[in-house]
């Protein structure tokens, strides 16, 4: 029996720190251990020195900051960036495609202009405005939005307007003359909400579709219906859209119109029909959402929306359609980092099973880098 | 055979654990000078039991320092010691030294560079020439386990973590090591 096979690895551990034997068997592998040690073995002095003199030329090597410590200032570092980027791009959006007009502020800032006239200048009202007094405020009577000046151009109106009249029987009135003039300008009333609560005063919400080109004169009469207390337009120019949607569209009825000249040869082999057939169906789905998107964009240009809030003396409500510039620019800084996370996830997605591909190979090289190793090493 | 006290050791490199041998503190890093000529040593020793071959193994020490020079910013002391951050850069500079050496035999068919003569020292002065001839027939693998637990005196998980092997298998086959070298020994003199 060999000493090895009554010689534990805890007996031979404690042997190798210097524990005293207790066995023949532990004593004969004691003796083998002094005897290993017994033996010196100093580096010749030729390579003491040649090691030692390249040591002082190696002593200006790029610090290189270990990656763990890297790692905490590259990803908060990535992170504020994101955040910036977002909030950069937030301050930048928030009036870049929109041009607001806070009532509020136009008196000093806008170009003061004439209101048109008000009374009578309806077209076929039927003397709708005659039924609300002429009282005015300074904010009544300052600006013309800058609308329906887009050269031609497909832009999306929106608006809000404040208006308050005297008592409950004019906001009665005067919720009916908004209704008339929107229809007799083309446009019609999508919601009426007339509330007249027993605490006195009133308010009705009107939301009204009126056409693009007839938003001016629509702000205007809806303005005069009473004391304007607030009022905001935006413009949103949607004829990028519609170019890009037309030249899709215009592309996919080129692409449907070779694949069914493709597929009227009868020399076509029948696994390449159904191919052309499924990239057929495939483009004939995309041309009717794509005709379907600028139909709704044509839409959007064509016909301008106008949120009115009619109410009385005593029940001044805010206009919350529009949101304010730091509100634009959060929305936006949010919706900028949520694009960001998306991209982050999309690339995770992608990125993800390459990493989980690469990972495996190393893993399989470094098995076999360590089997190779092992067998150069028990010949 | 020179048969010392249990724990005795020699005079050479193995004598004592350096100051450089134990875990450093965090914010103590030593020069590579100083590292260098503390351990050079160790790792020249450890070199020799590996190849068997006292000319490769100045040449490898060298290599090794060297290597060591170019990445000594990237030495962690929290991770382990010096000697056995050296070790496992000589490991890998001895393998990349075996895998040209079984090239150069394949090509040249004949091992032109046989090991040290039997009766010459290779693996250190003051061995009993039954324990040299012993340490020659074992393989590098169980040399360099005898080398770095041993001579070198490196804890388990720090040999293991040269050998890139559990600290298990690095006791089994040190075990195997010595048991084989004993039973070689026991040939030799009979």
């Amino acid at each position: 029996m060999s000493a090895s096979d009554v010689i534990g690895i805890e007996r031979l551990e404690a042997l190798l720190r210097g524990d005293a034997p207790r066995t023949q068997e532990e004593s004969t592998r004691g003796a083998l251990l002094s005897a290993l040690r017994a033996g010196t073995l100093r580096a010749p002095e030729r390579l003491r020195e040649r090691v030692l003199a390249a040591a002082p030329a190696q002593r200006r090597i790029a610090l290189r900051p270990p990656s763990r410590r890297l790692a905490l200032v590259v990803v908060p570092a990535a992170l504020g960036l994101a955040v910036a980027a977002a909030l950069v791009h937030g301050f930048a959006g928030s009036g870049a495609k929109t041009v607001q007009h806070g009532a509020a502020a136009a008196p000093t800032v806008l170009r003061a202009k004439a209101q048109p006239p008000v009374f009578g200048a309806a077209t076929g009202s039927g003397g709708a405005e005659s039924a609300v007094p002429s009282a005015r405020s300074g904010l009544q009577t300052q600006v013309a939005p800058p609308v329906g000046g887009g050269g031609g151009r497909l832009q999306h109106t929106e608006a809000s307007l404040q208006v308050r009249v005297p008592d409950v029987s004019r906001l009665s009135a005067a919720t009916s003359a908004a209704t008339r003039i929107a229809a007799s300008l083309g446009g019609y009333a999508q919601s009426v909400v007339y509330r007249t609560p027993q605490g006195g005063g009133g308010a009705s919400y009107i939301e009204l579709r009126v056409p693009a080109q007839n938003v001016r004169t629509a702000l205007a009469k809806l303005s005069a219906l009473g004391s304007l207390v607030s009022q905001q337009v935006s413009v949103q120019d949607l004829q990028h859209d519609f170019a890009v949607e037309s030249a899709q569209i215009a592309q996919l009825r080129r692409t449907v119109a070779a694949l069914q000249k493709a597929l009227r040869n009868p020399a076509l082999p029948d696994a390449q029909r159904v191919l052309l057939q499924i990239k057929l169906a495939e483009s004939k789905r995309a041309l009717a959402q794509r005709l379907h998107a600028r139909t709704g964009t044509v839409a959007s240009g064509t016909t301008a929306r106008i949120s009115l809030v009619l109410s009385t003396e005593k029940s001044i409500v805010p206009v919350v359609h529009h949101r304010g510039r730091l509100g634009r620019m959060l929305h936006s800084a949010v919706g900028f980092l949520g694009l960001e996370g998306t991209i982050v996830l999309y690339a995770l997605i992608v990125a993800g099973p390459l990493a989980l591909v690469a990972g495996l190979v190393w893993g399989l090289a470094r098995l076999r880098r360590r089997r190779e190793e092992q067998r150069l090493l028990t010949a | 055979m020179t048969i010392g006290g249990p724990g005795a050791v020699g005079p050479g490199v193995n004598a004592v654990s350096t100051s450089l041998d134990a875990p450093l503190a965090l914010s103590v890093r030593p020069g590579f000078a100083e590292v260098a000529s503390e351990q050079l040593d160790a790792v020249y020793r450890y070199l020799v039991f590996l190849t068997g071959d006292r000319v490769a193994a100045e040449d490898l020490a060298a290599e090794t320092f060297e290597k060591a020079f170019r990445t000594w910013r990237r030495f962690d002391p929290r991770r382990g010691t010096p000697r056995t951050w050296l070790c496992r850069i000589a490991r890998t500079v001895a393998i990349d030294w075996f895998r040209a050496e079984t090239r150069r035999r394949r090509r040249e068919e004949t091992y032109a560079r046989e090991l040290a003569a039997v009766g010459e020292a290779a693996f250190g002065e003051g061995l009993s020439a039954p324990l040299e001839q012993a340490l020659r027939e074992l393989s590098p693998a169980e040399r360099e386990v005898v080398a770095l637990r041993v001579l070198l005196e490196l804890d388990g998980p720090s040999a293991a973590r040269v050998l890139g092997i559990s600290q298990t298998a690095c006791s089994t086959r040190l075990s195997r090591a010595l048991r084989r070298l004993e039973e070689r020994i026991g040939d030799v003199r009979e």
